[in-house]
């Protein structure tokens, strides 16, 4: 194990300093979350003790509405994309129709299109459907973009899974629906999870469209609400409590990561990558 | 009522179509439709109709309610003439450019430390350690960065203060000059996140056989690195090229949080350009011409990449 470990000694050497760099701002964040002000500006590099969980409290009120709205648009439309999606890709694997290419292109063809190009004219969209303040102002539109790759990714997936499986379905009577539940749903689950977590992800750090489709700041999602609360608790001299504010903030991902870091890794670098 | 059966995946078997009246086979195909109908809906509503908008707008002047004039070429010819807009071109063609540099080189050289490591159980540790960070709400990161340039008591500042460097100290987002690279540091060391993950997948899919030719031929290391591994994770880093080129054309969030543009508008960019004139000026039909023309290059480019891509692939192929 040492012989190991002379001989990448040079690499462990770099790659530390990588993980220093990488990590020491969030360290930086963690240990200032804890510090009261005054403390800060006195004392800008060490530890304070004992650690002043105040700042929690007072981050958490500022910011807790904006974690509630983010859970509720990027759940929401993670589950209306994984449904939406698995369907679509399921039938344009396994079935055969008049125009399915061309309709497949159709779908896939919206890869090519940037978001500058649509942001107007969706924002006027949305500003003449009603929807500017309504959750449906972000959910409808991240789950109709969202659901693109996954069909795409889906089809693929479907489309490379053995015909023996649906044979031995057909010959055992199954429906169409049935196929899908047990054949399908079942083994795609790491290819859904790694779909629902790139989404969530997508979501969640959204900034531009909340910010132009979501004046009202009661409906505010993270990514536009903690632009606001660093500048106000900055202009307040309230380090601690705003370093406390973006940990909380973090949270919900870690959370996410922590249970599904397995399959994201695993979906990421199998098949995915190669398409 | 019919039964929808699961379409065999070789239709030259004898199917059982022929046997099945035409009213059947009508019905199976409108099942097929009628699934993906809440996949066109909202692509139709949310995607097609926005982007055919933008592109007819491109040409009328447009405030987005009552006035909507045809002007021809007139947007077109404008964007030709705005200074602003040339300037925010070449800013993105600088920050497009570094963007790039910066995705060939440090997260393709962690990704080539990472599997040189002999012990497999340090890989996985580098591996998940620098995925860790995406867990970060990126405005956070952001706003952490916006504190690391912060004139008084930014981390930058205060570490150049700590090492007597204190004349190096400035104001960097509001530094005239230095406000455009200022936005181009911020990420670094850029190793976390999925294009190291890409890139040592890629190292990871070449297949040993090649690397133990290469040193029973007396390759060294670095030799193997630059004749082996590197062209064999071509596709991956044309991938990560051209991912990063489309990000960078089309983002403006990062600019808009931190500098908005400026100082000025040195740091302006003409997504962010676009935002301001359809957002504050209310040139609405002039901000479809600017998005149409960075669609535009977008195609270029994308044709470009997957031209240059089949060659490269059938090259590493070999």
């Amino acid at each position: 194990m040492s012989r190991t470990f002379k001989h990448d000694f040079p690499l462990h050497l770099v790659l530390g300093l990588l993980a220093i760099f990488t990590f020491y701002p969030f360290i930086f964040m963690v240990i200032t979350s804890f510090k009261t002000s005054p403390q800060f500006i006195h004392d800008f590099w060490g530890i304070a003790w004992p650690p002043t969980l105040a700042n929690y409290r007072d981050a958490w009120s500022r910011v807790n509405g904006y974690l509630f709205n983010s859970i509720i648009v990027s759940g929401v439309s993670m589950v209306g994309v994984l449904i939406i999606a698995s369907i679509s890709g399921f039938v344009f694997a396994r079935f055969n129709f008049p125009g399915r290419e061309l309709f497949f292109f159709a779908i896939l063809a919206l890869l090519m299109i940037p978001s500058v190009l649509t942001l107007v004219p969706a924002f006027l969209l949305v500003k003449d459907l009603g929807l500017i303040n309504t959750y449906w102002a972000l959910i409808l539109p991240y789950i109709a973009g969202g659901q693109i790759f996954a069909i795409f990714i889906l089809r693929s997936f479907i489309a490379g899974l053995p015909e023996e499986l649906f044979e031995a379905a057909r010959l055992d009577g199954a429906s169409t629906l049935q196929a899908f539940r047990s054949i399908v749903l079942p083994l795609s689950k790491p290819i859904l999870v790694t779909i629902a977590v790139m989404n969530v992800l997508g979501t969640w750090n959204d900034y531009i469209w909340p910010l132009v489709t979501i004046p009202d700041s009661k409906l505010w999602t993270i990514s536009v609400g903690i632009v606001t609360f660093g500048s106000t608790l900055r202009g307040l001299e309230s380090w601690g409590p705003m370093f406390a504010g973006f940990v909380i903030a973090s949270v919900p991902m870690i959370i996410l990561f922590v249970f599904t870091m397995r399959y994201f890794i695993a979906g990421l670098t199998s098949g995915a990558i190669k398409a | 009522m019919a039964e929808l059966t699961i379409e065999r995946k070789t239709p030259n078997v004898a199917t059982p179509t022929k046997s099945r009246s035409l009213w059947q086979r009508t019905l199976r195909y409108k099942e097929s439709y009628l699934l993906i109908l809440p996949t066109f809906v909202l692509i139709l509503i949310f995607n097609y109709y926005p982007a055919l908008s933008a592109l007819y707008h491109s040409f009328f002047e447009w405030n987005g309610a009552n006035v909507n004039k045809f002007t021809g070429l007139t947007n077109f010819i404008t964007m030709t003439q705005d200074a602003i807009l040339w300037q925010s071109f070449g800013n993105l063609l600088k920050l497009t450019v570094v963007a790039v540099a910066i995705s060939l080189t440090f997260p393709l050289g962690a990704a080539a430390l990472i599997f040189h490591l002999r012990d497999l159980k340090f890989a996985y540790f580098y591996r998940v350690l620098f995925v860790v960070p995406i867990v970060v709400p990126s405005l956070v990161v952001l706003m952490i960065w916006r504190f690391i340039y912060s004139p008084n008591l930014g981390l930058l500042n205060e570490i150049l203060k700590a090492i007597s460097l204190e004349t190096w100290t400035r104001p960097w987002l509001g530094d005239f000059n230095l406000a455009l690279y200022a936005i181009m540091f911020i990420g670094f060391p850029w190793v976390a996140g999925i294009g190291t993950l890409i890139y040592l997948a890629g190292f990871q899919g070449i297949p040993a056989e090649l690397l133990d030719s290469a040193a029973i031929d007396g390759a060294n290391t670095w030799q193997r690195f630059l004749s082996v591994e590197l062209p064999l994770v071509l596709s991956q880093i044309k991938l990560v090229v051209i991912l990063t080129i489309i990000a960078s054309i089309q983002s403006f969030g990062t600019i808009l949080v931190m500098t908005n543009g400026g100082p000025g508008t040195n740091t302006m960019v003409p997504g962010l350009f676009l935002y301001r004139n359809a957002m504050q000026y209310n040139k609405m039909g002039y901000a479809c011409a600017i998005g149409t023309v960075l669609f535009a290059v977008t195609l270029v480019l994308t044709y470009l990449n997957t031209r240059y891509l089949k060659s490269s692939v059938e090259f590493s192929g070999a």
